[in-house]
């Protein structure tokens, strides 16, 4: 058995991980991070590419919160986590919503101007910009729509840079923050799954892992710590916790943003090689609408939905993109660490005033796609209507139904909600879990419900916000 | 994967390619492999019972044993069922199927 033995333990590397370990290493803190996943060179595989679903996404993304209806939901498990899986979009926590949160869980120095400072430090440190020049056809195609109907729109900017002939790199925390974090002396420990925490009283003292060798073997190791932080996201962070005896307001409260799909064909050929970057803001923060992965598989599995005979669209898979209505859910769920089971058990129960909501966002985005020129739109719902024209939209109004709507999910949270208010949170208003001293949590977990928004920067300034308090409390 | 799920992979994959057809019934494997335990457990289950459902229909003469218009008939109706595990089963096998089969395409031909 192997030891090591670290200052501060930071267990996951994705945006809350990441961002976590730089800072506190810069901040001259002895930092080791363990990931689960293997570390991939962030230009190995092509994006949304077979290849790297295999290699980077958890259960090759093949998970589901189980409920009526089920939603699929896919995770990074890499060394940078869902970043270097997602589409890098970036946008802050809105407003109203930080103030509603910190009213409803009594979270503190949690306004939106402390915030903003926390997110300009965060923009400061990774590369934050729009596409240069004009954006590529299948997001000009939500602009197109959005503004013949009059609908706000906009275009979001990414977690990306960008060189000389405007070729664009998505700023992974692989590519950024990790770096960092070793450039300050951090370790970062690849293939090591926690299994639990160990604790005495009301400390943690480290954590007992298996990790992986390149050839095969695996080794227990135990790491000792003086502090550790917990970053696995909104499924495995409070997992986690329940394995090694937490219980108390962890793993319940699970918010999602439940999302169907149209598979849209144009006359003309669309590009694949990225995600829209614009989003339509019309019905915020309750329905959103924008694109999604669109190579010639996901194409394919979109046209598939319906059941209905797709060979001949397929045929011109050129001239399909995919888009998604992504809605704020009133549903919740839970996830439970099973005895005996590695992997936790996830639930979800949708409200129907969610799949009321759902079939009103497949509604307007099929509005919004036939209005930027669209001939023919799938939608991810069995036996659902392929439409061709806008009067035959109402007929998906009673099509989206818990049998036949086929939903999914990127954005998982509140699992471990911070605030002081103890009947609703698991940590503090900085992240330290109720009732241990040196146990923090500081990932999506933490956020309190679904932003409507990719929720990446909300946890990277969310997460730099909690370390400046772990400084200042250490 | 067990017998069943080989079958239902077989019947849905549409390239005569064998190369092709073994590589997508790979990766069809490796992620019924990957997948959460009690999620595997559950299409392991559901698996014995469905392949039992159509062994008994082959054997009663319902359903031709080479059929495989017939087999995809049958995930068809599995798929508009009321019963939910039985239509994410169906779903399941055609993404992994359907996304492999054309992303190999690609690389393939690349």
């Amino acid at each position: 058995m192997a030891h090591l033995a670290t200052e501060v333990l930071v267990i996951g590397s994705g945006a809350g991980g990441a961002v976590t370990a730089a800072t506190l290493a810069e901040a001259g803190r002895t930092v080791t991070v363990v990931e689960e996943g293997p570390w991939i060179d962030a230009d190995a595989l092509e994006p949304f590419s077979l290849d790297e679903m295999v290699a980077k996404y958890r259960h090759h993304g093949l998970a589901a919160a189980l409920g009526n209806p089920a939603v699929a939901y896919a995770e990074g498990r890499c060394v940078g986590g869902s970043t270097e899986i997602n589409s890098g979009l970036y946008h802050r926590l809105p407003d109203d919503l930080v103030a509603e949160w910190q009213t409803r869980y009594g979270i503190d120095e949690f306004t939106p101007e402390a915030l903003a400072s926390y997110a300009d430090r965060v923009e400061g440190r990774l590369s934050v910009a729009k596409v240069p020049g004009a954006p590529p056809a299948s997001s000009a195609a939500l602009e197109r729509g959005a503004t013949k109907l009059g609908w706000r729109n906009v275009e979001f900017a990414r977690v990306f840079s960008y060189d000389d002939q405007q070729r664009g790199t998505k700023q992974t925390m692989s590519r950024t923050m990790l770096p960092r974090a070793i450039a300050a002396g951090a370790t970062i420990v690849p293939d090591c799954r926690v299994q639990r925490l160990t604790r005495q009283g009301d400390r943690v003292t480290g954590a007992r892992c298996r990790r992986t060798h390149p050839g095969g073997g695996v080794e227990r190791l135990t790491i000792s710590a003086d502090h550790v932080i917990v970053c696995g996201g909104a499924v495995h962070s409070p997992a986690l916790l329940q394995r090694s005896g937490i219980w108390r307001n962890i793993g319940n409260g699970l918010k999602m943003h439940p999302t169907i799909k149209i598979a849209a064909r144009f006359p003309h050929p669309v590009d694949h090689g990225d995600v829209p970057m614009h989003r339509v803001t019309e019905f915020s923060p309750f329905i959103a609408i924008g694109g999604s992965a669109s190579r010639k598989g996901h194409v394919a599995m979109a046209l598939a939905e319906t059941g209905a005979p797709y060979q001949d669209a397929l045929a011109e898979w050129e001239h399909i993109s995919t888009y998604y209505a992504a809605i704020r859910s009133e549903g919740s769920g839970r996830v439970v660490a099973a005895p005996g089971l590695r992997s936790p058990l996830v639930t979800y129960s949708l409200t129907d005033a969610d799949l009321s909501r759902l079939a009103r966002g497949l509604v307007n985005l099929g509005e919004l796609l036939l209005a930027a020129g669209a001939t023919e739109l799938h939608p991810s719902v069995v036996g659902g209507r392929v439409v061709h024209r806008i009067d035959e939209l109402g007929s998906w109004w009673d099509q989206v139904t818990r049998a036949r709507a086929n939903l999914m999910t990127v954005h998982l949270t509140s699992t471990v909600r911070m605030g002081e208010n103890r009947e609703r949170t698991g940590a503090d208003s900085f992240g330290r879990v109720w009732g241990y001293r040196n146990l923090r949590v500081n990932d999506g977990s933490l956020i309190p419900d679904a932003p409507g928004v990719n929720p990446q920067a909300a946890i990277m300034a969310i997460a730099t916000r909690n370390c400046d308090q772990f400084l200042a409390d250490s | 994967m067990l017998w069943f799920e080989r079958e239902v992979v077989g019947a849905l994959i549409e390239t005569p390619d064998q190369h092709l057809r073994s590589s997508i019934e790979a990766f069809v494997d490796g992620s019924l492999r990957d997948m959460p335990e009690h999620l595997r457990a559950g299409v392991l289950g559901e698996s014995v019972l469905l392949g039992a459902y159509v062994a008994a229909r082959r054997a009663a003469g319902r359903l031709d044993r080479d059929d495989r218009e017939a087999l995809l008939h049958q995930l068809e109706s599995w798929e508009a069922s009321p019963i939910g595990v039985l239509r994410s089963y169906v779903r399941m096998m055609k993404s992994l199927v359907v996304f492999a089969e054309n992303e190999l395409t690609v690389e393939g031909a690349a």
